[in-house]
């Protein structure tokens, strides 16, 4: 269902006119930052309406209502419809219908063509992180269990060391894993949220064909958008092969007390990343770890009313102010809880709101890590 | 200069929105009528400040422009639509919370603040805005009092007219007027303009800021169901308990037609309907608020005396929270059963009229008489009491309405009026909850008699060029 095109949708965007409640617009971040009707939900069900029903052209503003959105899914949490599902579809049906894709998405998916990931970067920079790390690398018939890094962290130099504890940590939990080091594809998570729906398609569909040939059975990955992103396409291709988050993997070792864990009487916060809470269900384990070391404070809006960072779904390439925006709004929140500490996992929120003066901004895995350097 | 350009420089570029798509958003709000009728203004003005409206208005009247207000959208009869085209201000942008003083229990607010954005900035202070409809994450300060809209907790705190204090507004030749008592309760000085505002549609100006009373968050919170074999036992009963002494909180008649309304979600977990004695023909959803052990003693007494009235309390807690939950507390599972998950068809539309206390039930069969004439699918009646310890009603006569359909949504308009003129054969009101609209312009006299030409003046005096929401209340004059 999630790619689906425009007019499939048409009945729902009925739906929304007839019931026209607007309850999506609380929890909106893009439209409480900008007031601005379209940009809501129910505005933008309306516009793709008006469009299907010839009211109006294609026009600046409904360029702007397409792509001004983080697809963080806020809305879908007060509604029965599937409002990021119609976003995605009417960023695709814009695209068909000759509207260019943005310069700053142009570049990105430039990159994905040239390099494999949406960074600009070599794909040898994939492997950068693996120095002295002694992974296998994922061969035919080798491994069971594939941990995918992602593009972003893997090719994202302050990032790598998430990636080398949740490395470590995947160890401690004793699990045997492989990894595909610079042959690693692109989860294809960007094509998907510009609206490149067609080039995604084609991409999910190799990435599963490789992970069939290296008889992979489990994918464990530490990013939130890849996990959604390759769940999703699991589902979708009606893979075997599952996907786990690596939270899921691990917090046996919190609960069992297997790993032993120092805890700080420091507060800390835990901003759930819209791909791993909202739009992945997983609320729990991250909250486990971070109460397993710190003094854990919520967020007024936490769990499935937490509010996005503004980094997701093209918004901070093509619209960075808005962006940066959201995420000022985000660390306000962080800070009143009197945290000092920010604690999350994604390798865009972790960008996005360490780049802002305010809390400090801790990865999950490196905080755990670290807090059992001793053991 | 043509106005656009005028509001573009008073405004800013960026406040004034002329793209057909951005106004095509303005076009509609909650009320049933077909995507082709959707009616967008010519232009949307989104200003930050007091200034911002004078300016507007002051411009629309120059060059006798039409100007409507609004705030969420979630009108259940068009009230915020600009039938004439012209100017839309778009008060959402203007949500600052002014002044939150504790000690004497108020809150100053922009206009477009939403009523939840007050409540959240109140509820820190122990302290809420009582007026309560289901629309409150959306509906904003101004549009509730143009509209005079409806509360859960009516029967104990009243509706927003019984929390306005004062407001500033914006009169239709973009003069700024305070109206009401600072922060006084209430007054016997002069004439009571403030209350002209509840229900007036911003047919005499624009509402830019609201001085609110709030009240205690109580400690603790009892909700009932019962069920009577007659909508009448339900009314003697409520009679009753204020006559005992008992402070209801919140108290809603509902037809037994209208709890299915209530009961989708249940019925998709349990796969079967509720379990409602076959004998019920009303169920009473009733709250009682307060600390523990007064509320506690006022429910237990209110169900002692209920066998009186050959009433049953609803022992299923499910049935009763998912009921509230759709009425107050919006958690979205049981709630969704009316947003969309009820609507991908056919939505909500009803009349909401009021009648004398003694003859619900009498109105009741006709409400059904004349849904079935018009051949409508019944949702059912709601009795919602509105009115400070009083057994007063607003009424909620609602059906479903097939709003891809022209022919009827036509019918559901007939429907609507049929029922607002019967209305007042029964010596009650066209309306208690969604004002006149354009809808009932063309008979309000029936209702209001010669007293309609005073409101016509009052009207003129506010408004003289008649620019402020034409065609709502009433009929637009030509030329």
């Amino acid at each position: 269902m999630t790619t689906a095109g425009l007019e499939e949708f048409e009945d729902e965007l009925e739906t929304c006119f007839g019931a026209s409640c607007g309850f999506c617009e609380r929890g909106c971040p893009v439209y409480q930052a900008m007031k601005v009707r379209t940009l809501s939900m129910k505005g933008r069900n309306r516009t793709m309406l008006g469009l299907l029903n010839n009211r109006f052209e294609i026009t600046p503003s409904v360029i702007q209502a397409a792509f001004e959105c983080t697809l963080c899914g806020n809305c879908d949490r007060w509604c029965s419809l599937k409002n990021t599902d119609h976003t995605r579809a009417f960023r695709e049906y814009l695209l068909k219908h000759g509207v260019a894709p943005m310069k700053e998405h142009s570049s990105l998916l430039a990159s994905m063509k040239n390099y494999g990931n949406p960074w600009f970067q070599p794909r040898s920079a994939r492997a950068k992180w693996l120095r002295g790390l002694d992974i296998p690398k994922a061969a035919t018939g080798k491994q069971n269990v594939l941990f995918f890094a992602g593009c972003t962290s893997a090719v994202t130099k302050p990032l790598m060391s998430s990636l080398v504890a949740s490395a470590k940590l995947l160890r401690r939990a004793g699990v045997d894993f492989a990894v595909m080091g610079q042959d690693e594809p692109c989860c294809g998570s960007t094509l998907l949220r510009v609206g490149q729906t067609d080039a995604f398609r084609e991409l999910e569909k190799e990435n599963f064909e490789k992970f069939e040939v290296l008889g992979i059975d489990k994918i464990v990955t530490a990013c939130p958008g890849c996990y959604t992103t390759l769940k999703k396409s699991a589902e979708r291709l009606k893979s075997g092969i599952e996907i786990v988050h690596i939270t899921q993997e691990i917090v046996h070792l919190i609960r069992s007390g297997d790993l032993k864990v120092r805890k700080s009487s420091e507060r800390m916060t835990y901003h759930d990343p819209c791909h791993l809470g909202r739009l992945g269900g997983i609320f729990d384990e991250p909250r486990e770890i971070v109460k397993a070391t710190a003094n854990f404070v919520e967020m007024p809006n936490h769990g499935l009313e937490s509010r996005c960072c503004g980094a997701g779904a093209g918004l901070q390439a093509a619209f960075p102010q808005l962006s940066r925006e959201l995420a000022l709004r985000k660390m306000e929140e962080a800070k009143e809880t009197g945290a000092t500490t920010l604690v999350t996992c994604c390798p865009f929120c972790e960008t996005q709101l360490g780049n802002l003066p305010g809390v400090k901004v801790v990865d999950l895995m490196e905080l755990l890590l670290e807090a059992t350097a001793d053991d | 200069m043509n106005y656009i350009s005028e509001l573009r420089a008073a405004l800013g570029d960026a406040n004034v929105l002329t793209d057909p798509a951005e106004l095509y958003v303005y076009g509609a709000d909650w009320s049933p009528m077909t995507s082709s009728e959707i009616r967008p203004p010519d232009v949307v003005v989104q200003p930050k400040t007091t200034r911002g409206v004078q300016r507007t208005v002051k411009i629309a009247h120059a060059h006798e422009i039409p100007v409507v207000a609004g705030g969420g959208l979630t009108g259940m009869l068009g009230g915020a639509l600009a039938l004439f085209g012209g100017i839309f201000i778009d008060t959402t942008a203007m949500n600052s919370i002014i002044e939150v003083d504790p000690k004497n229990q108020t809150v100053r607010v922009q206009a477009g603040a939403t009523l939840q954005e007050v409540n959240d900035a109140v509820n820190p202070y122990g302290l809420w805005l009582p007026h309560q409809p289901e629309s409150k994450w959306v509906s904003t300060v101004g549009a509730a009092i143009a509209c005079d809209n409806d509360s859960t907790f009516g029967v104990r705190y009243g509706k927003i007219l019984n929390c306005l204090l004062s407001a500033e507004i914006v009169t239709g030749t973009g003069e700024v007027l305070e109206l009401g008592h600072r922060k006084a309760h209430f007054t016997s000085s002069g004439y009571k303009l403030k209350d002209l505002l509840a229900g007036s549609e911003g047919t005499l100006g624009v509402v830019t800021e609201a001085t609110l009373k709030l009240e205690p968050i109580p400690e603790t919170r009892f909700v009932e169901m019962l069920v009577f074999r007659r909508m009448g036992s339900a009314v003697d009963y409520l009679s009753r308990l204020l006559k005992a002494g008992v402070c209801i909180e919140a108290a809603h008649i509902n037809c037994k037609r209208r709890l299915k309304f209530y009961t989708h979600a249940y019925t998709a977990k349990h796969g079967r309907e509720p379990e409602i004695p076959t004998w019920a023909e009303a169920l009473l959803a009733v709250a009682f608020a307060g600390d523990k052990k007064i509320s506690s003693m006022q429910r237990d007494y209110a169900i002692d005396i209920a066998s009186e009235f050959e009433a049953e309390v609803v022992k299923e807690r499910e049935i009763v929270e998912s009921w509230w939950a759709s009425k107050y507390t919006l958690d979205f599972e049981p709630f969704k059963q009316k947003w969309p998950d009820s609507q991908k068809t056919k939505k909500f539309g009803a009349a909401d009229p009021g009648v004398p206390v003694g003859r619900l039930e009498e109105f009741y069969h006709k409400f059904i008489e004349v849904a079935e004439k018009h051949n409508l699918d019944i949702i059912g009646m709601n009795a919602y009491l509105e009115h400070p310890n009083s057994i007063g009603f607003s009424l909620s006569c609602a059906v479903f309405v097939d709003y891809r359909n022209a022919d009827e949504v036509r019918r559901f308009r007939m429907f609507h009026d049929e029922l607002s003129k019967l209305a007042v054969e029964f010596d009650g009101t066209m309306s208690t909850f969604m004002s006149d609209t354009h809808q009932k312009a063309p008979y309000l006299e029936l209702e209001h008699g010669n007293s309609l030409k005073y409101m016509k003046e009052i009207k003129r005096l506010f408004d003289p060029k008649g620019i402020m929401n034409p065609g709502k209340k009433f009929v637009r004059e030509e030329g």
